[in-house]
């Protein structure tokens, strides 16, 4: 099978101060799909999904080791441009987190930063973010209302389109749902079912049902090592590691 | 340390519930025959109607697996091991009514005359008998090699049901069996060799239990 990969990641080491919390991950994320990301807590995928445009670069003593590419660029290198990786990989947090502003200015803020003045442009923009996350039926009268009065999966939908109104090639989810209700939850995921038609998606999450519901790879972490990577299907059903199973059994302690 | 004493728990419980019904059904089959021998009506009349208790069994089982899916959502292994489940409870089933089957010739035979005996009868009752009870320890303890062994025994009692044929034609061709009973004999041999292939289905889901891989997809 050939698939076109947008991340390839090699040999990456990434160390908290002293602390080492990836070992040595080597891994591809392929174009158009949905790859979870599963362990328990401090396993090292968070780390690692924040890796892939660079938000580690935030905390004070994170050094990185070795290569991740997007696209066949190495984003550690000194002269990569970090704006423009993180305009095209967007992320999505696990509470959401709307500025406190409008819901239209929420989405229009990336677009503004980047120079689009133009109000019928940004019209656009706001709108075709609001259908794709599916907000738009829900909150087409209220655009001038304060995004902290959505509810909180109406939230969570506003930063997926906040995320694509930037116009990413991929977009990073770190627990998107876990502060969400089961029908916030199933909107989210049916969302992301649709979404990875146009973006590439990589998702954390402590929901194995939801890596195994909406998924096409899966990589399970254990203690900063990639245990096992491979389609979702299999690593659900016949995991080849016996640490995968234990953990996906719940019988890992 | 596991956090899932109680799953393990359920699951140790579903392998006691299969193993009662494959008891079950290996009773049967021994009894059934034992009517046929004996043209025994009313034996063959219990086991026709202890086939309920069969299908009982099965239903209980499967409201067991559909449980076990609902709260613990099972997956990998345990995932596996419950579809096995589910499937080898048909295949246990299917030989409950053969077991009745056999039962109702002994009924239609009540009134033909029976001089007819092969040693192969017996020997294909036995063999079958124990393919589902190798078939079921192996599904117990994981023996993938016991469920290989199953397979392979089918061609025993597939020798066996070709040598009853072929003794019946002869008597026939002598003269020497009622031509009812020759041909309830061979139902009942026919029966039997359907039971070693649910045997071998058996099997095929305990390897697939262990694995994960299908037999009848992936021959050896």
């Amino acid at each position: 099978m050939k698939t076109e990969n947008v991340f390839q990641i090699t040999n990456l080491n990434l160390h908290y101060g002293t602390k080492q919390a990836l070992f040595d991950i080597a891994m591809e994320i392929p174009k158009n799909q949905v790859t979870a990301l599963i362990g328990p807590s401090g396993c090292g995928k968070s780390t690692l999904l924040r890796s892939l445009n660079r938000m580690n670069d935030l905390i004070d003593n994170c050094h990185v080791d070795g290569l991740v590419q997007y696209e066949n660029d190495d984003i550690y290198d000194k002269n990569y441009d970090v704006i423009n990786l993180r305009t095209r990989v967007g992320m999505v947090f696990q509470k959401p987190n709307p500025f406190p502003m409008s819901i239209f200015d929420n989405i229009a803020y990336g677009p503004r930063c980047q120079g689009v003045k133009d109000k019928k442009t940004l019209n656009e923009i706001v709108k075709n973010a609001l259908v794709n996350s599916a907000l738009y039926d829900e909150v087409k009268d209220r655009l001038k209302e304060a995004a902290t009065s959505l509810s909180g999966g109406q939230q969570q939908r506003l930063c997926i389109a906040r995320a694509i109104a930037m116009s990413p090639e991929v977009i990073l989810m770190d627990e998107p749902t876990s502060a969400l209700d089961p029908i916030a939850t199933a909107k989210i995921e049916e969302l992301i079912q649709e979404l990875k038609k146009d973006y590439t998606i990589v998702i954390v999450t402590h929901n194995m049902q939801q890596a195994a519901r909406i998924s096409d790879n899966t990589a399970f972490f254990l203690m900063g090592e990639l245990i096992e990577y491979d389609k979702t299907d299999l690593i659900f059903s016949q995991p080849s590691k016996k640490q995968t199973e234990d953990y996906i059994t719940g019988r890992f302690g | 340390m596991t956090y899932r004493n109680q799953f393990d728990k359920e699951l140790e419980e579903l392998k006691i519930s299969l193993i009662h019904m494959g008891d079950m059904v290996i009773k049967h089959i021994n009894e059934g025959f034992q009517s046929f021998l004996s043209l025994d009506s009313s034996l063959a009349q219990s086991i026709i109607e202890k086939d309920k208790l069969v299908n009982e069994q099965e239903y209980k089982i499967e409201k067991e697996c559909m449980r076990i899916i609902l709260r613990e959502q099972p997956v990998a292994k345990d995932l596996r091991l419950i579809t096995a489940v589910l499937k080898m409870i048909t295949d246990l089933e299917r030989i409950g009514d053969h077991a009745a089957d056999i039962s109702k010739m002994t009924i239609f035979m009540e009134n033909t005359h029976h001089h007819f005996e092969t040693k192969q009868a017996g020997l294909i009752t036995k063999a079958c008998a124990k393919m589902i009870s190798q078939a079921l320890e192996s599904f117990v303890n994981n023996d993938i090699e016991l469920a290989y062994e199953v397979i392979r025994e089918d061609d025993i009692v597939d020798n066996y049901f070709e040598e009853i044929k072929n003794a019946v034609a002869n008597a026939i061709r002598s003269s020497s069996i009622d031509a009812d009973y020759a041909l309830y004999l061979m139902m009942v041999a026919k029966y039997l060799e359907r039971i070693g292939d649910h045997a071998v289905n058996i099997a095929e889901w305990v390897i697939f239990s262990i694995t994960g891989e299908h037999k009848k997809l992936n021959p050896i």
